[in-house]
This record gives structure tokens, C-alpha cells and sequence, in this order.
């Protein structure tokens, strides 16, 4: 994964994630790699990895059960929660860009539109 | 200690076995001569072997200050200075590694001479001629005393190769000496190794001076060889400590 | 503190390669020392790896001034090829087994194979790009509790780098302390947590990358172009 070196390293791994997550490519129940694991897959900082499970934790995304290992949370609405806000986000900042181009929702809704036929 | 003592071989191993190669050729040449009762080849095969015994030794010091002139001056430094030991331990396995050298050089060329005299007796009936010139020659190499190296006892014998020994340790002491108060101190400044070298003479002389007002006095030689030894080893031991200093406190690697 | 520079100063005849730097570091954290060529980066890890005496001040490992002892539990990778020219690969291991008690000959043939290098290649006939993998290898096959690299990354093409970082990640632990220093900054973005900025000698600052990164927005290299400029050298 290419990294933005400008932005926290831990919040782009953690948005990754939490993409998996919501996106159901990592089941609810899964158990996540370990840190170092985490750490070496992403070529990351081992501290860095901790982070990403520290805030995903705080996030509600994954549970850590002692001893056993990291995994994503098996309440679904939490997932679906995650979801939603996930897209929420997604939506602002489409709309934050298209009225840099003078769209208000109303009209990037109806250019939306016409992209779909 | 052990360790490195084995990598101050590995170092030096190469010279060590062209010099034992040239021994071997002539002493098939010896071997030969003897067989073909050609005093030709018997005579230069001889001599050769006299060089080598002599310049044997001279080789395996100059190796050894070679050696440690890498060690100090190239990358490679790093690989003794990383190590966990002091100056005092890596320099002390090269003191005892060359002294260790000299003595199998020295016991292996004795062991080799009185082979070839041995076997050259048993011919001399033949070869009777170069038999009387080598005894000549022999016997012309005499103690101070007047005692043909011809007649030794086993003490004398002890004494000499003693002496001998200290005096080698003294003279490689002293070249690392010199080259290390190059490598640590010189470096970079001019006339470097002219300075090193006239450093290497100067106490050369004052050991050997000191060697001579001590000895002079002591009617007997062998005691008068045993303090000299003796001097030699302690004004050894002198740079060895001061080297050691000289590389702990000063040394750039 | 693993290791602890206080008013650490070397100087070699009228110049002044590393000036009252002090600075402690912790295990735990891969640190990227930077700075351009000639600030003092190297000087500094040899001070610290007790192959240089400091002319004022000491460098501390675990609460001790750098002595031989410490050799035996801080590793320090040179940036330049040092091994005797009549080595092998294997010949290399066994050096390094033989004068290294937390040295592991498995680990290092591990590495081997990770780096693809045999143990019957001669280290006189090594391209820079496998001399600096056989450094990295022979480093990392001890179990140190500091690992000092000077320009790791130098010399090695882009696929061996990522083998080299998956390494240093792989030791990166809790209870050790590794320091790289590299040119390449970028190389080092992600593996890194924390960087020391070395210019002209002096400590220019020590900060977290990810505190960096959230307050100013800014990566390492930005950093690196701030304090330096443009110009490189």
C-alpha cells in the first residue's frame, strides 16, 4: 500500500480496514492479524500498527479478547453503523467538492442521475 | 584470545605457505642433489635453505606488521574493532600469533637442518669434500665465548633460541609501534611514514643500547644472552602496553 | 533509556563533526536519523557504538558510558564494506559467531535465503547492491538490543528494499532499539516512528512522525526540505 506521508500512516491503515470491514471482505467474528503481522504486511512502524487497532477498537470496528488476538466486532449493527457513516463522510466530501464548482446537492443529485443512463 | 588468534593466522597464512613451498623445492633439490651425488645442486640447494631459515622468519614479521598496518588503515578495521575486546587483547593475539610463528618456524627449520646433516653424514663417505665445507662453514659460526655452534649443550641451546625469540618480539613490538603512532597520531600529516620509520630506528637503537650497557659488565655469554632476552622481552612488553594505549584512546576506526 | 548522548562532541583537528549533541532514545522505536552528507550522522553512531571516543561529553547505553561491554549488545552496521577480502558468505557467519554471543547462525541463513545470497559466494566478488544485503544479513542475525545501520538502503535496488524494511520490521520490537540513517528519506516514511534531524554537527530536533503528521500535516521528507532547503550536501 502507497502511504500519503502527510497524513497519519495509522489513520490511513485504519481507514483500509475499516473499508474491509464494512465492505464485508472481513466477516464479523474474523479474527484480524496480530500487530507485528499487521505491521509487516503493511511495511509499517509496529507502534503505528497498534494505533490502527487502538482507534478501530475505539471505533467499535474490533474487539480485542486478551490472549487470543484482535477481531473485528461480531455486533452487526455496529458494522452497519459504520457503514453508514462511512458513506455519510463519502457523500459530504463529494458535495464539499462539487460546490467548489458552484453545484448545489440538488444538481450534482440530478448529474448523478444522468451518469446512471 | 584464541579466536583472534586464529584469524591473525588466517591473515597471514598465505606467506607462510609460500615459504613453506619454496622450503619444499629446495629441499627436493637437496634430496636430489644428494641422490645424483651432485655437489652443484647440493651446494646451491644449501644455501638456499640457509637464506630461507634466516629470512623465514624476517617474512613472517614483516607479514605480521602488514597486517595489522590493513587493520588499522583500511575498512577492514572494523571487523577487530567491533568486536567486544580491548586493544590490549587484539594486539596482544597478534604479539603471541607472530611469537608463536617464529617459534614452529624456528623448531621446523632446526628439525629440517639436522636431517639434512644427518643424511649428508651418512653419505659423507661419497661426498666427503662438501662435507668438510660445510663443517667448515659451521664452525666458523661461533658464540662470543669462542663455542662453535658446533659443540652446544642443551641449556646453550635453550638460551639461544631464547634470545632469539625476545629479539624478534622486540623488533615486531616495535614496528607495531611504529606503525600504529602513524595510523593514530600521524595520520594525514606529512612525511608520515618517513616519521614512523625513523621512530621504529630510534628505538631500535635505544633497546639495543639499553641491551649492550646492561649486558656489558656479565663475563659469562649465556648469562650475558639470558638478560639481554630479558631486556628485549621487558622493553616488548613496554610497547606493547603503549601501543595498546595508543590504539584505545586515539584510534579512528 | 537505551541510549543517551549528553553534550556528545567529536572533533578531528580543527573540525567539528559532531557538536554537544544530546539526545536520548528509547527502546521500542525505530528511529531515522537524518541529515545530508557530512552533517555528522555517521560520526555520531560510531561515538555511540564505541568505535570513536567522544572529545567532551559521553554516550550512555543503559545507564553505562559506551564501553567493549556494550559492543556486545549494541550492533552497528558500517555504511562501507568492511569484511576481509578472502571471505565468503560463510565465512562472514562464522566471524560474527565466533566473537558474538547473540549472534544465530540459523537466523542468519534464514536471511540469506530472504536476500538470496549463498554461502558459498566470495565476498570479493559481491555486487554493492548483495555486499550491502550480506551487511544488513549478518547485522540482523543478532539478537542485539540496539541495532545501528548507516544507509541501509544505499546501493540496493527497489525489490531488496522492501525485503530490507520487512526485516528491520520484523526486530523492530518492544524491547529493542533500532536507529537507521539514510539519505533516503522516503524509504523510510513508514517503517520509522520517530527522527532525529542532524545538521552541521547539531542536534536540530527529535519528534514523533505520526504527532507530526496529525498537527502540522507534514511527512518526514517535508520536514527534511524545511530544515535543509533544496540544496542536498
Amino acid at each position: 500500500m502507497e502511504f500519503d506521508a502527510t497524513r497519519p500512516i495509522w489513520l490511513q491503515v485504519m481507514n483500509a480496514l475499516e473499508m474491509d470491514i464494512i465492505t464485508g471482505k472481513r466477516r464479523p467474528g474474523e479474527k484480524l492479524p496480530g500487530g507485528r503481522d499487521l505491521a509487516l504486511s503493511f511495511g509499517i512502524n509496529p507502534n503505528t500498527a497498534a494505533r490502527v487497532y487502538q482507534e478501530l477498537e475505539k471505533a467499535g470496528l474490533c474487539e480485542t479478547r486478551r490472549g487470543m488476538g484482535t477481531f473485528v466486532t461480531g455486533d452487526e449493527a455496529r458494522i452497519a453503523a459504520g457503514r453508514d457513516a462511512f458513506i455519510r463522510q463519502t457523500v459530504r466530501e463529494f458535495l464539499d467538492r462539487m460546490a467548489l464548482l458552484g453545484e448545489t446537492p440538488r444538481s450534482a443529485a440530478q448529474i448523478i442521475l444522468r451518469e446512471e443512463e | 584470545m584464541l579466536k583472534l588468534m586464529k584469524y591473525e593466522f588466517r591473515k597471514t597464512w598465505f606467506t607462510k605457505l609460500i615459504l613453506l613451498g619454496v622450503t619444499a623445492v629446495a629441499e627436493i633439490l637437496f634430496l636430489f642433489g644428494l641422490y645424483l651425488e651432485n655437489e652443484n645442486t647440493l651446494g646451491t640447494s644449501v644455501f638456499l635453505l640457509t637464506i630461507l631459515a634466516i629470512g623465514g622468519v624476517l617474512v613472517i614479521g614483516l607479514q605480521s606488521v602488514i597486517t595489522l598496518h590493513q587493520d588499522m588503515n583500511t575498512r577492514q578495521s572494523y571487523m577487530l574493532f567491533m568486536t567486544p575486546n580491548s586493544s590490549y587483547v587484539i594486539l596482544g593475539a597478534k604479539v603471541l600469533e607472530f611469537g608463536l610463528s617464529v617459534a614452529v618456524t624456528g623448531a621446523f627449520f632446526f628439525a629440517l637442518g639436522t636431517l639434512d646433516i644427518t643424511l649428508l653424514f651418512a653419505k659423507s663417505g661419497e661426498l666427503n669434500q662438501l662435507w668438510n665445507m660445510i663443517q667448515d662453514f659451521l664452525s666458523r659460526i661461533t658464540l662470543a665465548n669462542g663455542t662453535s655452534i658446533l659443540n652446544l649443550n642443551t641449556q646453550t641451546m635453550a638460551i639461544v633460541t631464547f634470545n632469539m625469540l625476545c629479539a624478534w618480539i622486540n623488533m615486531v613490538t616495535t614496528a607495531y609501534l611504529a606503525v600504529t603512532v602513524s595510523a593514530a597520531l600521524l595520520n594525514g600529516k606529512r612525511f608520515n611514514g618517513l616519521l614512523s620509520f625513523i621512530l621504529f630506528l630510534a628505538i631500535s637503537w635505544a633497546s639495543g643500547w639499553l641491551e649492550q650497557i646492561a649486558t656489558q659488565q656479565i663475563p659469562s655469554v649465556e648469562t650475558s644472552m639470558l638478560v639481554q632476552g630479558g631486556i628485549a622481552l621487558l622493553t616488548a612488553a613496554v610497547m606493547y602496553v603503549a601501543t595498546a594505549q595508543i590504539m584505545e584512546k586515539k584510534l579512528s576506526v | 533509556m537505551m541510549l543517551e548522548s549528553k553534550e556528545v562532541t567529536k572533533t578531528f583537528g580543527a573540525k567539528t563533526a559532531v557538536d554537544h549533541i544530546s539526545l536520548s532514545l528509547e527502546k521500542g522505536h525505530v528511529y531515522a536519523m537524518l541529515g545530508p552528507n557530512g552533517s555528522g550522522k555517521t560520526t555520531w553512531m560510531k561515538l555511540a557504538a564505541g568505535l570513536l571516543k567522544p572529545s567532551y561529553g559521553l554516550v550512555y547505553f543503559a545507564g553505562e558510558p559506551v564501553s567493549i561491554e556494550s559492543r556486545k549488545h549494541v550492533a552497528y552496521m558500517s555504511t562501507e564494506p568492511y569484511f576481509y577480502t578472502w571471505m565468503t558468505v560463510r565465512d562472514v557467519g562464522k566471524y560474527y559467531q565466533d566473537f558474538f554471543e547473540d549472534f544465530s547462525y540459523d537466523r542468519y541463513l534464514e536471511l540469506l535465503r530472504k536476500m538470496e545470497l549463498t554461502e558459498s559466494m566470495k565476498t570479493k566478488s559481491l555486487s554493492s547492491g548483495m555486499m550491502a544485503k550480506l551487511k544488513i544479513a549478518v547485522t540482523m542475525a543478532r539478537d542485539a538490543d540496539v541495532y545501528m545501520l548507516d544507509e541501509p538502503f544505499n546501493g540496493i535496488d527497489l525489490l531488496a528494499r522492501d525485503e530490507i524494511r520487512a526485516c528491520i520490521l520484523e526486530y523492530a520490537t518492544e524491547e529493542k532499539l533500532l536507529l537507521l540513517s539514510s539519505h533516503l528519506v522516503e524509504e523510510m516514511e513508514a517503517i520509522a516512528d520517530r527522527a532525529v534531524f542532524i545538521k552541521e554537527g547539531k542536534l536540530v530536533e527529535c519528534v514523533d512522525l505520526e504527532d507530526m503528521r496529525t498537527q502540522q500535516g507534514v511527512s518526514m521528507a517535508d520536514r527534511y526540505r524545511q530544515i535543509y532547503g533544496h540544496t542536498e550536501g
